[in-house]
């Protein structure tokens, strides 16, 4: 198995996943290109969360290889697998409730060595303390880009739905990562927070973080994204700019045709 | 200071220790533990076999050395962490919520019944005693100034204790063991060891559960399963939640609350008028009715402020706001 090329965030192959002996995914394979928006769409079971669940380790494939960075990710675990800069969102926001806006923040970044139960008892030396400040500093600046000053002392669970999301956003943009993978970012956001958003994905893609993204809402791939992956029953079955698939007959049959029809009404 | 005050006291700070390392497993990491009260007794046991020597016939027990109290209060310690290891190993790797808690009470049930039928382990019902006053002839204490002195050692203890566990609180380590009380797969997505962290807090809390037993053993002189049942862990539980679940200021008041004043005011339930009859045909009544009021309030608490008397206290940042780019909505 050779490795990927630099051009790719990441590439998938063959990857597969059965439940009993329903597949809910199935030789899916697709490359997410370096510093772009990949928005993968499907209709509903195409098998987009299990595949996003087996890309980042929350799910064991049954078969298949996923390429990040040029290391294989399949049977490693999710933290190491966040570990080495892929991270990502899921379809409910997963905000930590009791903890404030700040402290989510804060603790989105993994720091092995400041973490340690003995730093804790001990406390942090010299430069820890620093790498503490400039994190903070870091992320009061975060939350200001984002719009959340106000309520960055509020625990998050306490927050609007759309709140909760860019609270996520902030966090990824906290963490850094190369690859983020956003699991219906839209969903229950009102259209207004969904300009927010394709601006903060921007400043993603700005800051280095290359994004795949899953989304139901075909105006806001259209708007955000450079390249589609459409996925029905379990595989791949179309790829290419948004435009490009409209015209795709298969795609139409499978997705398109339904649901721009409805986003249209 | 009578005799009674200075028992109250004394359990209370035990009792405060306790709690303090339940707080770790069940209010910072958010495992509802159920064999908490086993590291407990371990402690307890392993305080005894390691300062008490060998066992008398018809008594049969392990080790039956005489180290030095501090020692052995060592020995306890690694022990309870040794076993919460284990227990942890199995019931932290994939079990959450209702199924974990079932699991740590089948382990305590374990724990409780090779402690109270398998006898060469611990003597059985009979149980361990013969640990009199330790540390006191070191300094010279008669029976009287003992209980002082004891209650001062107790005291300090559950300052130390306090004060461990309120660095914890505050460091990324005790941050770390919330993000997973809060989602730990949103923990898992930046980064944390679920598993390993889980079981980092878990090792820690039963390593102050030892503790405590082994302070325990002294108060007592002996253990044996009378003095535990798997159920005294939920006043443990109760003293947490009235006083306010990861919070150390709210555990010890809640230590105050339901360790020392409720269970001690079912004391005095007797002067009651017509209860002092009853519990005189009935001794048992006493009992069943410490449960009621401790059940009472704890009905109480979780209907009508469940975050307790004192809440999580969360970080509030102070720094002037700099001009945002964005409108707030």
């Amino acid at each position: 198995m050779s490795v990927a090329e630099p051009a790719f965030a990441l590439e998938v192959r063959g990857l597969s996943k059965h439940f009993g002996g329903v597949y809910a995914v199935e030789d899916c394979s697709f490359q997410a290109p370096l510093g772009q928006v990949t928005g993968l769409i499907g209709p509903n079971g195409a098998g987009k969360s299990t595949a996003i669940d087996l890309i980042s380790g929350f799910k064991l494939p049954d078969a298949g290889t996923v390429i990040f960075k040029g290391r294989r990710l399949e049977g490693l675990p999710p933290h190491r697998i966040s570990r080495l800069g892929l991270v990502r969102t899921f379809q409910a926001p997963r905000e930590w409730p009791a903890l404030t806006v700040l402290e989510n923040v804060v603790m989105a970044n993994w720091d092995a060595g400041r973490e340690s139960f003995f730093q804790g008892v001990f406390g942090l030396g010299r430069a820890q303390r620093e790498a503490a400040t400039q994190e903070l500093a870091k992320a009061r600046r975060i939350i200001s880009e984002l719009g959340l000053d106000a309520v960055r002392n509020e625990r998050a669970g306490s927050l609007s739905g759309g709140q909760k999301r860019l609270v996520e956003f902030a966090r990824i943009r906290m963490a850094q990562p190369e690859l983020v993978i956003l699991d219906e970012p839209m969903g229950g956001v009102n259209p207004v927070m969904g300009e927010r958003m394709a601006v903060a994905i921007e400043g993603f893609i700005a800051s280095g973080t290359s994004v795949i993204v899953v989304e139901h809402n075909l105006p806001f791939i259209e708007r955000v994204t450079q390249h589609v992956i459409v996925m029905a029953q379990g595989t791949v079955i179309a790829e290419g700019p948004f435009e490009s698939l409209r015209s795709s007959q298969a795609v139409v049959d499978a997705y398109l045709g339904e649901v721009v029809g409805d986003a249209s009404s | 200071m009578s005799a009674y005050v200075v028992s109250v006291l004394t359990e209370g700070a035990i009792f405060g220790i306790m709690a303090l390392g339940l707080n770790v497993i069940w209010g910072w990491s958010g495992d509802f533990d159920l064999a908490y009260y086993g590291y407990v007794a371990i402690g307890a046991y392993m305080t005894l076999v390691l300062t008490i020597g060998a066992p008398t016939p018809p008594a049969q027990y392990i080790l039956g050395l005489q180290l030095p109290y501090p020692l052995a209060v060592v020995g306890a310690i690694a022990t309870s962490m040794a076993v919460g290891l284990v227990v942890g190993l199995i019931a932290l790797r994939h079990l959450r919520g209702i199924y974990f808690s079932i699991v740590t009470l089948g382990a305590v049930y374990v724990m409780y019944v090779m402690a109270g039928q398998y006898v060469p382990l611990v003597d059985g019902y009979n149980g361990l005693s013969g640990l009199f006053d330790p540390m006191g002839d070191w300094f010279g204490l008669d029976y009287q100034s003992y209980q002082y002195f004891f209650l001062g050692l107790s005291l300090v203890c559950f300052v130390l204790v306090f004060l461990f566990t309120a660095r914890i609180s505050g460091s990324r380590f005790g941050m770390a063991l919330r993000t997973l009380r809060e989602d730990e797969r949103a923990a898992a997505a930046f980064g944390r060891d679920i598993y390993r962290l889980k079981l980092k807090g878990y090792v820690l809390g039963a390593g102050l559960a030892g503790f405590a037993g082994a302070l325990f053993a002294a108060y007592l002189s002996a253990f044996n399963p009378s003095a535990w049942s798997p159920v005294e862990v939920i006043v443990l539980y109760s003293a947490v939640l009235v006083g306010g679940r990861g919070n150390i200021w709210g555990v010890a008041l809640g230590v105050l609350i339901m360790g020392m004043l409720v269970q001690e005011s079912t004391r005095f339930l007797p002067m009651l008028p017509g209860l002092g009859q009853l519990n005189t045909l009935h001794p048992q009544v006493l009992l069943a009715l410490r449960g009621v009021v401790i059940g009472l309030v704890l009905v109480l608490f979780l209907r009508f402020r469940p975050q307790g008397l004192l809440p999580e206290r969360r970080y509030v940042d102070r720094e002037p706001v700099a001009p945002a780019s964005m409108p707030a909505t």
